[in-house]
């Protein structure tokens, strides 16, 4: 029989991480039987090592989230998450234009067009916000469809509608996320957010209208995004997609059917 | 993919400081791996798939260190009672475990929490084996020597 093996570090791990065959590990005890400070040593390592596990193992679970997760990511959207910043910033820019066009514009200018008008704003705002929280995987809406009734009450309640009505998209295959509360031209307005069968969203806001005209049906597009939006008494509604034209189209008409007049 | 999410989550968290960054984290990572498929050159596609975390992790340590913050949400990570029966010990090893540098840290969790070999981790960092084992054990040293710091506790009677 050959000389023992000298024992390295690399074997204690090894010992420790259970990399060893039958033999090595026998080795190692009778190595560790001899040198108490070595085997004082490894208890503490694999104490350690055990309580790592311990704290992690519960972390490795699926979320409800992770099939929209993976559905979603490499689509554009995920990416703007990283543009953040940069969209609000270009938010708050609108407010700011809009706000200091309010309060200047009737001063300044006797012309009162150099204000965008609220049909130019919305769209705009509708945009945004579907840029914002669409590519919100944990926090899209402040109240999930679960609270269906209540997110009606209380978005209706902050538009000063009587009966707001939460569209129902089930038809065109769009299910409820939720709703949030969101600035639009600087007052109250609503947002609801729906999701397909693929994580694809598509954001629906309601906002309050001071110019009180009504528009028909308009479309507009940037970048991939597409937005229907129409006027209707004292309200504006807006749509918005990164979906077809002609989908997001039929979309927008059912809104407009459900929503009261 | 769908499959590895829940080990993913799970290194995501050891890594990182709290829930938060490592939700962020496998985002990420989610994001990278959809995006970047068409790279994926054969070989097991979960060593890949932690390698693209790994490098985004560690990518974003060292954008840290140059711009450091400081996370909104440090105070409320130090205290994770669900993770051990003792608070007090997961709070004691979160707080130990944060003061590994991140290349030691993501050695140790790739062999003792996800369960790789030396030489899946040797290829996965594309590192020497050698490397693998030197970072193990500055990582299991310098947790214990930590853990055994914060062990000593002073008490002092008033004068």
């Amino acid at each position: 029989m050959s000389a023992p093996k000298p024992v390295t570090e690399a074997d204690l791990h090894a010992y420790i991480d259970g990399f060893l065959d039958t033999e090595e590990t026998l080795r190692i005890e009778q190595f560790l039987s001899e040198n108490p400070d070595f085997a004082a040593m490894l208890a503490d390592w694999q104490n350690d090592s055990a309580a790592l596990r311990a704290a992690f193992a519960d972390k490795a679970v699926s979320r409800p989230e992770d099939t929209s997760l993976v559905a979603r990511a490499g689509k554009p959207i995920p990416n703007n998450r990283r543009r953040l910043p940069a969209i609000a910033a270009s938010i708050l820019l609108t407010f700011a234009a809009g706000a200091l066009a309010g309060h200047f514009g009737p001063r300044l200018w006797t012309a009162p067009q150099i204000e965008l008008s609220y049909s130019e704003i919305l769209p705009q705002e509708s945009k945004n916000a579907f840029l914002v929280y669409a590519s919100e995987v944990r926090h899209p809406v402040e109240v999930f469809a679960a609270e269906e009734t209540h997110l009606a009450t209380w978005l209706g309640k902050r538009l000063a509608i009587d009966k707001l009505t939460v569209p129902d998209l089930k038809s065109l295959g769009f299910k409820l996320v939720g709703g949030r509360l969101l600035p639009v031209d600087g007052r109250a307005g609503a947002m609801f957010m729906y999701e397909d069968g693929t994580g694809q969203r598509i954001t629906v806001l309601v906002g309050r209208n001071a110019d009180n005209r009504n528009t028909s049906f308009r479309f507009a597009s940037a970048d991939k995004l597409e937005t229907f939006y129409w006027i209707d008494n004292d309200l504006g509604y807006a749509v918005t997609g990164e979906i077809s034209r002609d989908f997001l189209r039929r979309i927008a008409e059912e809104c407009y059917r459900q929503f009261p007049s | 993919m769908l499959a590895l999410l829940p080990a993913l989550r799970r290194y995501s968290r050891s890594l990182t400081r709290s829930d938060t960054e490592g939700e962020d984290l496998l985002q990420d990572c989610v994001e990278k791996v959809l995006v970047n498929g068409a790279q994926w050159r054969g070989g097991s596609f979960k060593s890949w798939t932690y390698r693209i975390m790994t490098n985004l992790h560690l990518n974003s340590r060292r954008a840290q260190r140059r711009h450091p913050t400081v996370p909104i949400e440090i105070a409320e990570t130090t205290a994770e009672p669900e993770m051990t029966a003792d608070p007090l010990e997961s709070r004691r090893l979160m707080a130990a475990l944060d003061t590994i540098a991140p290349e030691f840290r993501t050695v140790l969790m790739l062999i003792v929490v996800e369960g790789h070999s030396y030489q899946e981790v040797a290829e996965l960092l594309e590192i020497p084996l050698g490397t693998v084992m030197s970072r193990l054990s500055r990582a299991r040293n310098s947790l214990r020597e930590k853990l055994r710091q914060e062990n000593v506790i002073q008490l002092r009677r008033p004068r």
